[in-house]
């Protein structure tokens, strides 16, 4: 039993973050495009922009639903005191992903554009921004009591630790969107994203090492978990393949190859995603909750897993069914019925 | 109403923001179900009308859904931001069932909505169909766990609250607590019976404006067929749910009547149809009431087998507060039950009566009038439902269990007054912009123009046989 009651959060643990991870890549693309198309000067092209993501940001963004519901139903007491500490940041994404939703259905049926077409911008770097703030202040910690509960401030998310994470995510997003669109467009419009990509190549890369050196130097506890022998050669090695991943995609992007750079950022967003987990783990909000103070009870989780865990495939299998059979270049902006 | 009250505010958010989502979702579960039956149909005759019904109301499908969608993440997101102790209370329970409600419903309605919407061309027929039927399966399962979550608000069951939290002893028992089947089944319909409504007056309107009469008197009549059984389904399901509230939720029923004074068993009671209740003076200031009905509306009896308990029984922190709200939603669902089944009446009479054919349907002009009056009914029925089912369960969260006093987040009540306000001005800007791209849809009107899929030459949709399914009938049985 006692063993039970470890390894019942650890198992969670991996599965949100899982689920996290394919909300982050997925919509990460898409947000990512969303942002890009702020960019776009013309409205066939930000016509191709959405018609791209027209048939998958739903079932992208669906993953997110998914993670607040497991989160909520695995991790109660860290559901509540996160959501309640990030009340701003957490608001700020949702009206974010509501104006980007709609903008989907309104700007197709519109005549005059150029409203939906800033909600779909501005909405796509508002919840980036939010989902930036609320990864970046989780990670820079939340004032709580020995219960658990929330005791802050309401701007305690805001600092310049939480704003490097924020900005870095955003780098990420849109280099994540630029290979997308690499992938997915041709012509001028693909020549445009590699080089959008190149520059967020690097924009992200100046993020990854700020954020990768300011957490030992500034965080004594993670210091003390990072520069404890044998974890250190794992936390060392991150980096080091972090460096090497990002070689790989630069020179893709050089050779103006179609799919490459957008697997060689994929492994990036893994294996910076493999690096937090580590340094987050055993915590669910760094070190002062664990996985372990805030599960909910044994029975839950199990329950959870039947139900849950025996879907992860099938959901994996059908939403990679959609992507083959949608894939291939976009050449149309329209996208309606 | 006391603005720097965080839990009024915080309530006044999620009344809002469950009020404006319900709209959308609504049309999404019951359309889903007519979009399968005109595909199947489609599949079944390759009669091209169908397969354009299909294309056309799959139009209004996915807008609904898209708005559904961004207006439903804020509910998922307020029990973290606005109702943390709740959600730490609750969350071996309700959260699951939320995990469950988007890894079962919402993530294969999702999942399948890009292959139905633009798979057309893409992938096998069979293959579409079943996407559809997903899309459709999904929405409709979402139903199901939602209201399971509800209904669990209402009667907590499978467990008991220790130390503050709610310990389930059995899931099984949680899913299926005693609202559960008959609310699930109750909100199935009123989604199923609002969205023919909606189909049966976009059609009459198209109807009456001598557009396309042989294709929309085509939806109207599906639309008409399958009322005829859930209308009078659905008055019979009110009945069930409005009985396990007096069983269950005596302070709720109390509310919904307007009844300050306890009837005792063995009594019978007198139905008011219109009262204005008065909370401070604990009665009704007048009222019209049929003698001696309560019993059998209730029991189908004249004199009741149990008590029928008036507010009066329980202290005023005890008990619903607003019962003129309660009292008068549940007045304006039943009477709008009553007036759907009416008209599906009336309809059904002039089409036995061959009135509805194609050649003369245009002369119905009261009768299609009435269906486009119908269209929006089904929304305020449903809207006045929940008000009853959820401000009628206060003042608890979870009744009998949490308080809704207990239940909020220690949020600055000028950070919810902020997102509340933020709210008010989005969603009325989504609820304007969804009418009119909406109404924009309709006014445009289906492309009877669309190359049939499986069909070579396009402009002559009734020559050549269908290319998966070879058509053997001679030509005029194909149409």
């Amino acid at each position: 039993m006692e063993a039970l009651e470890h390894f019942l959060p650890q198992v969670w643990f991996v599965i949100l973050a899982l689920f996290l991870f394919l909300y982050v890549m997925l919509d990460g693309f898409d947000l990512g495009v969303g942002i890009l198309s702020l960019t776009s000067d013309d409205d066939d092209r930000r016509g191709i922009l959405m018609t791209s993501l027209g048939n998958v940001w739903d079932a992208n963004e669906t993953w997110l639903v998914l993670m607040g519901g497991a989160l909520f139903g695995a991790f109660p007491l860290a559901y509540g005191t996160i959501l309640s500490a990030l009340y701003i940041p957490i608001m700020g994404m949702v009206f974010g992903l509501i104006f980007r939703a709609v903008a989907f259905e309104f700007r197709e049926h519109s005549n005059r554009k150029y409203f939906w077409n800033l909600a779909f911008g501005a909405g796509s770097f508002l919840a980036s921004l939010g989902q930036g703030f609320a990864l970046g202040s989780v990670l820079a910690g939340i004032s709580v009591d020995e219960a658990g509960h929330f005791i802050g401030t309401t701007w305690d998310w805001l600092n310049w630790k939480s704003i490097l994470v924020a900005l870095t995510l955003i780098q990420g997003y849109v280099l994540i969107g630029s290979t997308y669109l690499i992938m997915k467009t041709d012509g001028e419009l693909q020549t445009t994203h590699n080089r959008t990509a190149k520059i967020a190549t690097l924009t992200t890369l100046i993020g990854a090492i700020l954020i990768t050196i300011s957490t030992p130097v500034f965080y004594e506890n993670t210091r003390s978990r990072l520069f404890h022998q044998p974890e250190i050669y794992i936390f060392a090695l991150i980096p080091i393949l972090g460096i090497l991943l990002i070689w790989q995609l630069f020179r893709s992007l050089q050779r103006q190859e179609e799919r490459a750079p957008f697997i060689w950022t994929i492994l990036i967003f893994l294996l910076s995603f493999i690096g937090l987990g580590l340094i987050v783990f055993p915590y669910i909000i760094p070190t002062q909750i664990t996985i372990y103070q805030a599960a909910a009870s044994s029975s839950a989780l199990v329950f959870m897993i039947i139900f849950i865990g025996f879907l992860i495939p099938i959901m994996l299998f059908y939403n990679v069914y959609q992507y083959i059979v949608f894939r291939g270049k976009v050449t149309e902006g329209h996208y309606g019925g | 109403m006391d603005l720097s009250n965080t839990v009024v505010l915080s309530r006044m958010q999620f009344a809002l923001t469950a009020i404006f989502h319900m709209l959308w979702p609504v049309l999404t579960t019951g359309m889903g179900i007519y979009l399968v039956i005109v595909e199947g149909m489609w599949l079944k005759t390759r009669n091209p009308d169908y397969y354009l019904h299909a294309r056309f109301w799959s139009k209004l499908y996915v807008l609904n859904f898209g708005i559904g969608v961004a207006s439903g993440i804020p509910m998922e997101f307020q029990f973290g931001t606005n109702w943390a102790p709740f959600a730490e209370a609750t969350g071996d329970f309700f959260g699951s069932i939320l995990g469950f409600e988007a890894s079962m419903a919402f993530m294969l309605e999702a999942g399948f909505l890009g292959i139905m919407l633009f798979g057309w061309e893409r992938v096998h027929p069979v293959i579409h169909y079943f996407a559809t039927i997903m899309v459709a399966f999904g929405a409709n399962l979402s139903i199901f766990w939602i209201l399971s979550a509800n209904s669990w608000l209402q009667t907590p069951a499978g467990g008991e609250m220790v130390n503050g939290k709610f310990v389930v002893h059995d899931y099984f028992q949680a899913i299926l607590n005693p609202f559960m089947a008959k609310s699930v089944l109750h909100m199935f319909f009123a989604t199923l019976e609002t969205s023919l409504f909606v189909i049966g007056g976009i059609s009459a309107w198209y109807i009456l404006k001598n557009r396309h009469q042989a294709f929309f008197s085509k939806s109207l009549k599906i639309a008409l067929a399958a009322a005829v059984a859930v209308a009078p389904i659905q008055i019979y399901m009110g009945h069930l749910s409005a009985e396990q509230v007096y069983h269950y939720q005596p302070t709720k029923l109390a509310a919904m009547e307007a009844r300050w004074e306890t009837i005792p068993a063995g009594e019978s009671g007198d139905w008011t149809v219109i009262a204005l209740p008065n909370e401070k003076a604990q009665k009704n200031d007048w009222e019209i009431a049929i003698p001696k009905a309560l019993g059998y509306i209730l029991e189908f009896k004249p004199k009741l087998s149990e008590p029928v308990l008036g507010l009066k029984e329980w202290k005023p922190e005890d008990r619903p507060h607003m019962v003129g709200l309660i009292y008068y939603a549940f007045r304006i669902m039943s009477g709008i039950g009553f007036f759907l089944a009416t008209l599906m009446l009336w309809s059904v009479l002039q089409w036995l009566r061959g009135k509805l054919g194609a050649e003369n349907i245009t002369q119905q002009r009261w009768l299609l009038r009435t269906w486009m009056f119908a269209a929006p009914l089904g929304y305020i029925a449903i809207e006045a439902g929940w008000i009853v089912r959820c401000v009628g369960r206060q003042p608890w969260t979870v009744y009998g269990q949490i308080r809704t006093v207990d239940a909020a987040s220690h949020v600055p009540a000028s950070n919810v007054l902020t997102s509340l306000t933020s709210f008010a001005v989005v969603y009325t800007i989504l609820f304007i912009s969804a009418m009119y791209f909406g109404s924009r849809i309709i006014r445009i009107g289906p492309n009877l123009n669309l190359p049939i899929p499986g069909i070579e030459d396009e402009t002559a949709v009734d020559t050549t046989p269908a290319e998966f399914v070879p058509d053997q009938r001679p030509v005029e049985a194909q149409q």
